[in-house]
C-alpha cells in the first residue's frame, strides 16, 4: 500500500501538461454569448451589415445579453464574430451601432463609455463618463442614458446622454469631449431618455412627471457649441413612459421635417421637430388605436401601430404628415393565432422592410408576413410564408430580429434572427432554418455527469425476451463480423493501435445507434437545466446536444410563470441495470405569486420522461410534489432505490417516488437522519440540526423536529453549506517516512459553512468572513477560521474533500514583510493528538467523544490571482492524488496539485523521511504553472461551477465547467498510471520477441548437435 | 557432466575438496564457480557421495588400474595412518564448516552495501539468497557434517558432532539476522501501523447526514 501511494506520489512529481496534439481532441470549448436581452431595443438584436474595405458586406446579428456581454454572431453560420464580456458589476445599458464602430453604455447611469469596432470587435475607446457612486439607477436600466451620431456624412461625432441630465459630445476616433452639457434643473422631474440630431440641432427628449402621466420635454441644442436654443413642454400626456415615444426622420428623404410622435388616449400625435419648436401637435385621423411600436425604423421614417382590433398597421412619415401605408390583413386580434410579433430590418440597399410574425394555432407553424413598402411601385408589397418553427423544443418567440435581400424584383428574402422563451437564438431565412444557438446554456443552474451503459447491453437490452431461433439468428448475424474482428485483432495486436487516452471519443455514426460508452467511460451525458424552462442532455464527447425538453408549466400554464431547477439528482445509474435517469427538483414561480415545487423525472439517455406522462415531442410534464417552496432537497439510497427526500416550508418530509417501499425503507432509516438546516431570520442565522420521526403525522407525512442550534455571531450571515462529495476514500490514513500513521478525520457528518457579512448590512471594514467544519448530526464546531473582509465584502471559496479543506480569500491586510493579495489555506484534518492514534472516526457514532480528537495541520499559501470557483478531482476509487481544480479570473480552468497545497510540508530541508513521502520544502508562492492551464488558449469566461466526475479509467477525471462557456476536459492528477504509455513502443515489443523466437528455432538443433559432438569427440 | 555440477566448491574449502578430487580422479577439470549467487553454504555437500562412484567402472580410455592403485595406496595409506589423528583430522574439518558461514558473513555485508537500499533485482537477489541460504543448510545439516562423522558414530544422525552443528547453526542464524536486518533497512518488514493500514476496515456509519 505504502509503495502503491510513493508509486503514485513519484507519478505525480512528474509535470503533466496538455499537449497541443490533444487541444480539441480530449477537450471541448463552447463559447456563448448569453440569452440577448429582448426587453429594450437599445439591447435587443438587431442585424448589422459589415462592410469590408473590398467593397465586400457580411452581416452579423448583434446583441447585448442577460450574461453582460456584447456579441456579434455571423448570419451565415452562427458562430460568434466577436464579444466583449462586461464585469460583473458593469451592467451593459445599451449599444448603438454605426457604420463600422458599435458604442457600449455600461455601469450606472451609463457611467463607461466603450467604442468597439464593428468587425473585429476591438475595443476602441473606453471613458468613465462619471463617477460609479454619481451614477442614477433608473427602473429600467436603459432609461436615462442614450447614443446618438452626428449627422455629416462622414467623421461623425457621438452624442451621449448619461444619468438623464448630461449630454457630451465625443470625438469618435479620440474620445475627446468636445462640449458637455448638463440640464441646469437637474433636481427637477425632467428625465432625458432619448437623442435626435440634425444638422443643425441636437434635441433632447425627456419626460417630465406630472400628475398620473408624463408630459415630454424637448430641449434643442446647436450641434456646436452645446448651446441651448429652446427648452421647454409638449403638451402631452404619455401613460407609459418612453417605449410609446420616438422621433421619425427619414434618412431616404432629408428634407422631410422629423417629427416626434407619442401615444396618447389611443391616439397617435406628432410634432414638428424645429429647433424653436414652434409647431402645434397634430393628430393621426382614422381609427383609434391600442398601441403604437418602434421596430427600429424611425430613422427611416416607419413604425407600427396597433388598432383597436389588433390589426397591424405601417405609418409612414411624409412631408404631409403621418400616413398609414398599410395594414397587414387577418392581423386582427383572433383565437386562431397569437398577437403579432413586428420587427423592422434593412436589405443592403437601405431600404426598410416590417415583418409580422405570428403563430398560428390551426396550421401549427409560425407565418411571417414582410412588408417591403418600397416595392411594387411604392404601393408597397408583402411577402408571406410559414417557417417550421419547433414551439416543442424551443419555447415561443419572444423578440424577431429582421434582414431582407431583394434579388429580384416582387421577391423578397427575409432572414429572421429569433430569440426564445428557452434562451434559443435561430436564424430562419425564408422557411429554412439556418442555425440554432442555445444560449440559455450559457446560464446552467445545476449540471451533473451520467453514466453511459456499455455498448453491448445497449444493443440486447431485450434478450431476455427474444425465442431460440431469434437468438440463433442474431448469433450468426453477429458472427458473420468475426473475420473482420480476427483481422482487427491481429493488426491490433502488431502494431499496437490501441484506444489510448488522447484519442478522441468518437461518437457512433449510425445516429439511431443507443449511446454507449467508451472504453475508458470518458463519454457520458451532460445533463444540465436552465432558468429557462429547458433540460438538456450533452455528449461530453464533443459538447453537442443529443436530447433536449421544455418544461410544461402544469396549472400555471394559465397564468405563466417560470421554473427554476433547484437540485438535480441521478436516481438510477447504469450500475442499476437499467437505463440512467435523473430527477430535477425545481421551483415553480407562477407569475400570480404562488411557488410550487415540481419534479421531473426523464430518462438521461434520450430525455424521455420516465413517467410516461408526456409525449417525447412535446412539453415534459411534471410532478407537483409540494405545493408550496422547498427548504432542502436531498438524495437517499435506500432499500428500495434511490429516493428523493424533499423538506417543504413546515419540515413535512414528502417522498419521490412515493410508492410504499420507499415509505417503508424511508421509516426504517428515518430515526438515523440527522439534516442541518439555515434558520433564522437575517443577522441571526443560525444552523439547526433537524431529525424525523419514524412515525408519521395524521398527514401521512413525516415532520422533522429541531434537536440543536448552532447560531453564528450576529452580523454573520451563512453564505453557503457544503460537504464532503460522496466519492469513496481509498486509504484511511496517512503513512509518514517513518511508518507511523496518521490516520485521517473522515466524519461522515462534516459540514463546512461559510459565513460573511449579510448583503443587507452597510459596508464596514471591521466586517469579518468565517470558514467553519462542524459536525453536521450535533453542531459541534470542529474547525474555525476568522477571514478579513474586501471593504465589508466576503469572497470566500471552499471546497472540502476526504479530510482536506481548501479555502481562497483575499488578504487586503498589508502588515511588515506582506502583502496584500489572494490567499489559500490548506487544512488536514486528522484523528487523535498524532500518529498512530486511531478513533475510527468514519464509522464513530455522533454521540462519541471522540469526534472532537482532532488535530489540525494547517498552511497558508500566497495564491496568484482570484478564483470564481473551486473543485476537487474526482476518481472512481479514490486511489489517485486529489487536485485541486479552479476557474481563475484570467477566463482559464487550471488545476493546482496536491504536493504544492500539502499542509505538512516542512518549514526546513526535507530530512529523508519526509523526502519518501514526496514533501517540499515550504515555500508561501503556490506557483503560477502555466503547463497546468487546462483550458488551453481558451477564454473560459464567468465559469460559475466547475463538476468533476470519475472515468473508468482510476487515473482520470472528467471536469466539466459552466458559466457563461462550457468546456469539458480530463485531467489525470497521477498521470494515467492505468494505461500504457502513448510512447511505448509495441511493434518493438513484437518484433523483438518474433526475433527471438526465430533464434531459438535456427539454434536449437545446432546446439543439440554439438552437445552431441562433445560427448563423442571431445 | 552431472559430476561438474555436484562439486560447486567454495575456494576457501579447497584442500579438502582437492583431496577427494584428487581421490576419485574421475574429473578432469576441478570446476570452480566462484559465483556470488551459488554462496558458500554448499560447501562439500556433495563430498558424501563420492563414495558412490569409488566403485564405477572407469571410463573408455582411462586405464583401471592407474585408478585403483592410486586408490588402494591410499587405502594403505589411511590404513597405515593412525586413526586418532584421522579422526582429529575430521573434527577439525568439522568445525571449519561449522563456522564457514560466519567466515563468509563480511562479504555478504560488503555485498549488501554495496547493493544499496534500493528495491531492485540486485538487491532483493542478495537478500533471498541471505534468507534463503540459512533454511536450506540447516535442511541439510547432517548430510553436510556426515563425511566428518567420528567411525563410531552414525554419520547421518542429529547427534553426532552436536557442538560443531550448534555452532553450524548459530553461524546460519547471524547470515539470517544480516538478511533480516537488510529487510529492515529496506522497509520490506511489516513493523509500522502504515504497513497494515491498508487491511484496515471501517463499517457503516450509525448516522447518514442529509447536506
Amino acid at each position: 500500500m505504502r509503495h502503491l501511494s510513493l508509486f503514485l506520489l513519484c507519478l505525480a512529481a512528474c509535470t503533466h501538461a496538455l499537449h497541443s496534439y490533444e487541444v480539441g481532441v480530449t477537450d471541448w470549448h463552447k463559447p456563448l454569448a448569453g440569452v440577448p436581452l429582448v426587453q429594450s431595443h437599445s439591447t435587443a438584436p438587431v442585424f448589422h451589415r459589415r462592410r469590408y474595405e473590398d467593397g465586400q458586406t457580411s452581416s452579423v446579428v448583434l446583441t447585448a445579453t442577460q450574461s453582460n456581454v456584447l456579441a456579434a454572431i455571423h448570419s451565415a453560420n452562427g458562430s460568434i464574430a466577436w464579444r466583449h464580456i462586461f464585469d460583473d458589476d458593469d451592467h451593459i445599458i445599451g449599444f448603438k451601432r454605426d457604420t463600422d464602430i458599435v458604442v457600449a453604455l455600461s455601469g450606472p447611469g451609463g457611467a463607461n463609455f466603450r467604442v468597439f469596432d464593428s468587425n473585429s470587435g476591438h475595443l476602441l475607446l473606453e471613458r468613465r463618463l462619471h463617477d460609479l457612486a454619481a451614477g442614477r439607477l433608473q427602473e429600467p436600466e436603459s432609461l436615462g442614458t442614450s447614443v446618438g451620431f452626428g449627422a455629416e456624412e462622414k467623421e461623425k461625432d457621438i452624442y451621449v446622454l448619461t444619468n438623464g441630465h448630461t449630454l457630451r459630445r465625443l470625438d469618435r476616433h479620440t474620445g475627446e469631449v468636445r462640449w458637455g452639457w448638463t440640464a441646469p434643473d437637474q433636481t427637477s422631474s425632467v428625465l432625458y431618455s432619448k437623442i435626435f440630431v440634425t444638422l443643425s440641432t441636437v434635441y433632447l427628449l425627456g419626460l417630465s412627471k406630472s400628475f398620473a402621466s408624463y408630459t415630454l420635454h424637448v430641449t434643442s441644442l446647436s450641434p456646436d457649441g452645446g448651446v441651448v436654443v429652446y427648452s421647454g413642454n409638449v403638451p402631452s400626456s404619455i401613460k407609459t413612459g418612453f417605449s410609446q415615444a420616438f422621433v421619425l426622420s427619414d434618412v431616404s428623404a432629408p428634407d422631410t421635417v422629423p417629427r416626434v410622435v407619442w401615444f396618447e388616449d389611443g391616439k397617435i400625435k406628432s410634432l414638428e421637430l424645429a429647433p424653436e419648436l414652434t409647431a402645434k401637435p397634430a393628430t393621426v385621423k382614422g381609427a383609434a388605436y391600442k398601441t403604437i411600436e418602434d421596430v427600429g425604423l424611425s430613422e427611416y421614417g416607419q413604425f407600427v401601430a396597433i388598432a383597436e382590433n389588433g390589426s397591424g398597421r405601417v405609418i409612414k412619415l411624409t412631408p404631409e404628415g403621418l400616413k398609414v401605408i398599410w395594414e397587414y390583413s387577418d392581423s386582427a386580434t383572433s383565437p386562431t393565432r397569437t398577437g403579432s410579433i413586428y420587427s423592422g430590418g434593412l436589405d443592403v440597399d437601405g431600404h426598410p422592410y416590417i415583418a409580422r410574425v405570428f403563430w398560428a394555432h390551426s396550421l401549427k407553424t409560425m407565418s411571417a408576413h414582410v412588408f417591403a413598402s418600397h416595392l411594387a411601385e411604392g404601393k408597397g408589397l408583402v411577402t408571406g410564408y410559414t417557417f417550421p418553427f419547433k414551439t416543442g423544443e424551443h419555447g415561443i418567440i419572444r423578440h424577431v430580429a429582421v434582414e431582407a435581400a431583394n434579388p429580384e424584383h416582387y421577391r423578397v428574402l427575409a432572414r429572421l434572427a429569433v430569440t426564445t422563451t428557452t434562451g434559443a437564438v435561430q436564424m430562419w431565412q425564408k422557411d429554412q432554418l439556418q442555425w440554432t444557438r442555445e444560449e440559455g446554456l450559457a446560464d446552467i443552474r445545476v449540471a451533473e455527469l451520467v453514466e453511459l451503459p456499455e455498448r453491448k447491453i445497449a444493443l440486447h437490452l431485450d434478450s431476455e425476451h427474444e425465442t431460440f431461433g431469434a437468438r440463433v439468428a442474431r448469433q450468426l448475424l453477429d458472427a458473420q463480423d468475426f473475420p473482420q474482428y480476427a483481422v482487427n485483432f491481429v493488426r491490433r495486436f502488431v502494431t499496437g493501435s490501441y484506444t489510448s487516452v488522447s484519442t478522441p471519443v468518437v461518437a457512433p455514426t449510425n445516429a439511431s445507434e443507443p449511446l454507449s460508452r467508451d472504453a475508458f467511460g470518458f463519454r457520458k451525458v451532460i445533463v444540465a437545466a436552465t432558468p429557462y424552462g429547458k433540460i438538456y442532455g450533452i455528449d461530453s464527447a464533443n459538447g453537442d446536444v443529443l436530447w433536449s425538453r421544455v418544461f410544461g408549466l402544469g396549472w400555471a400554464a394559465q397564468v405563466g410563470g417560470q421554473i427554476i431547477p433547484a437540485k438535480l439528482f441521478v436516481t438510477r445509474t447504469v450500475n442499476d441495470g437499467e437505463s440512467p435517469q435523473v430527477v430535477l427538483v425545481t421551483q415553480r414561480k407562477a407569475s400570480n405569486g404562488l411557488v410550487d415545487t415540481v419534479l421531473f423525472h426523464v430518462d438521461a439517455l434520450t430525455g424521455e420522461d420516465a413517467r410516461r406522462q408526456s409525449p417525447s415531442n412535446d412539453l415534459l410534464q411534471g410532478e407537483d410534489a409540494v405545493s408550496g417552496p422547498l427548504v432542502e432537497a436531498f438524495l437517499l439510497p435506500t432499500d428500495a432505490g434511490r429516493a428523493v427526500v424533499l423538506l417543504d416550508e413546515f419540515l413535512q418530509v414528502h417522498l419521490y417516488p412515493n410508492s410504499d417501499e420507499v415509505k417503508a425503507a424511508f421509516a426504517a432509516v428515518a430515526p438515523s437522519l440527522r439534516i442541518p438546516l439555515r434558520s433564522g431570520p437575517p443577522g441571526q442565522r443560525r444552523l439547526t440540526g433537524h431529525q424525523v420521526p419514524s412515525e408519521v403525522e395524521f398527514t401521512g407525512l413525516h415532520i422533522a423536529y429541531p434537536t440543536w442550534s448552532l447560531p453564528f455571531p450576529t452580523g454573520e450571515d451563512i453564505f453557503a453549506v457544503f460537504a464532503r462529495p460522496t466519492d469513496p476514500v481509498a486509504s484511511l490514513g496517512k503513512v509518514l517516512g517513518n511508518r507511523t500513521t496518521l490516520y485521517k478525520y473522515l466524519n461522515p457528518n462534516l459540514v463546512g459553512v461559510v459565513t460573511g457579512p449579510p448583503s443587507t448590512a452597510p459596508l464596514s471594514e471591521k466586517a469579518t468572513c468565517g470558514v467553519y467544519l462542524l459536525d453536521g448530526a450535533k453542531g459541534t464546531i470542529i474547525y474555525h477560521a476568522i477571514l478579513p473582509s474586501v471593504g465589508g465584502r466576503c469572497d470566500v471559496k471552499a471546497t472540502l474533500v476526504e479530510n482536506w479543506l481548501v479555502y481562497h480569500y483575499y488578504d487586503p491586510e498589508v502588515v511588515v514583510n506582506q502583502a496584500k493579495g489572494y490567499r489559500v489555506v490548506s487544512v488536514e484534518l486528522y484523528e487523535g493528538r498524532g500518529v498512530d492514534d486511531k478513533r475510527k472516526s468514519s464509522d464513530m457514532s455522533s454521540l462519541s467523544n471522540a469526534t472532537t480528537d482532532v488535530s489540525v495541520y494547517e498552511q497558508a499559501y500566497v495564491f496568484p490571482r482570484g478564483i470564481r470557483t473551486i473543485t476537487p478531482t474526482s476518481t472512481s476509487y479514490g486511489i489517485s492524488v486529489k487536485d485541486i481544480i479552479v476557474a481563475n479570473e484570467n477566463g482559464q480552468i487550471q488545476s493546482f496539485p496536491r504536493r504544492f497545497l500539502d499542509p505538512r510540508r516542512p518549514k526546513h530541508k526535507p530530512t529523508t523521511e519526509e523526502a519518501e513521502e514526496w514533501l517540499i520544502q515550504y515555500d508561501p508562492v503556490i506557483p503560477d504553472d502555466p503547463k497546468r492551464v487546462l483550458s488551453h488558449h481558451y477564454q473560459v469566461a464567468k465559469t460559475q461551477k466547475i463538476v468533476t466526475s470519475p472515468a473508468l479509467l482510476e487515473s482520470t477525471s472528467l471536469v466539466f465547467a459552466h458559466g457563461l462557456d462550457l468546456f469539458f476536459t480530463r485531467i489525470a492528477p497521477s498521470n494515467t498510471f492505468d494505461v500504457l504509455s502513448e510512447s511505448f513502443n509495441k511493434p518493438q515489443l513484437v518484433v523483438t520477441i518474433a526475433g527471438l523466437a526465430f533464434a531459438i528455432v535456427v539454434v536449437k538443433p545446432i546446439v543439440a548437435r554439438k552437445k552431441l559432438r562433445e560427448r563423442w569427440y571431445d | 557432466m552431472g559430476l561438474s555440477h555436484d562439486l560447486l566448491v567454495w575456494p576457501r574449502a579447497y584442500p579438502a575438496t582437492q583431496q577427494t578430487s584428487a581421490a576419485s580422479s574421475a574429473t578432469r577439470r576441478d570446476c570452480f564457480f566462484p559465483t556470488l549467487l551459488a554462496g558458500a553454504s554448499q560447501t562439500m555437500s556433495t563430498s558424501t557421495e563420492v563414495s558412490k562412484w569409488r566403485h564405477l567402472p572407469p571410463p573408455p580410455g582411462f586405464a583401471s588400474t592407474v585408478s585403483s592403485s592410486k586408490s588402494s595406496g591410499k587405502a594403505v595409506a589411511a590404513a597405515t595412518a593412525s586413526t586418532a589423528s584421522y579422526e582429529e583430522l575430521k573434527s577439525k574439518r568439522a568445525w571449519d564448516l561449522a563456522f564457514s558461514p560466519a567466515k563468509s558473513l563480511p562479504m555478504q555485508a560488503f555485498m549488501l552495501y554495496m547493493s544499496g537500499g534500493g528495491v531492485q533485482i540486485f538487491s532483493m537477489g542478495i537478500v533471498f539468497m541471505l534468507l534463503s541460504s540459512p533454511f536450506k543448510n540447516l535442511a541439510a545439516i547432517n548430510t553436510a557434517f556426515a563425511p566428518f562423522a567420528p567411525a563410531s558414530a552414525p554419520p547421518k544422525s542429529l547427534t553426532t558432532l552436536p557442538l560443531q552443528k550448534i555452532a553450524y547453526l548459530l553461524c546460519n542464524l547471524l547470515t539470517l539476522a544480516l538478511g533480516l536486518w537488510k529487510c529492515r533497512s529496506m522497509g520490506l518488514l511489516p513493523t509500522g501501523t502504515g504497513d497494515w493500514l491498508a487491511f484496515e476496515t471501517r463499517g457503516q456509519p450509525p448516522e447518514i447526514l442529509l447536506v
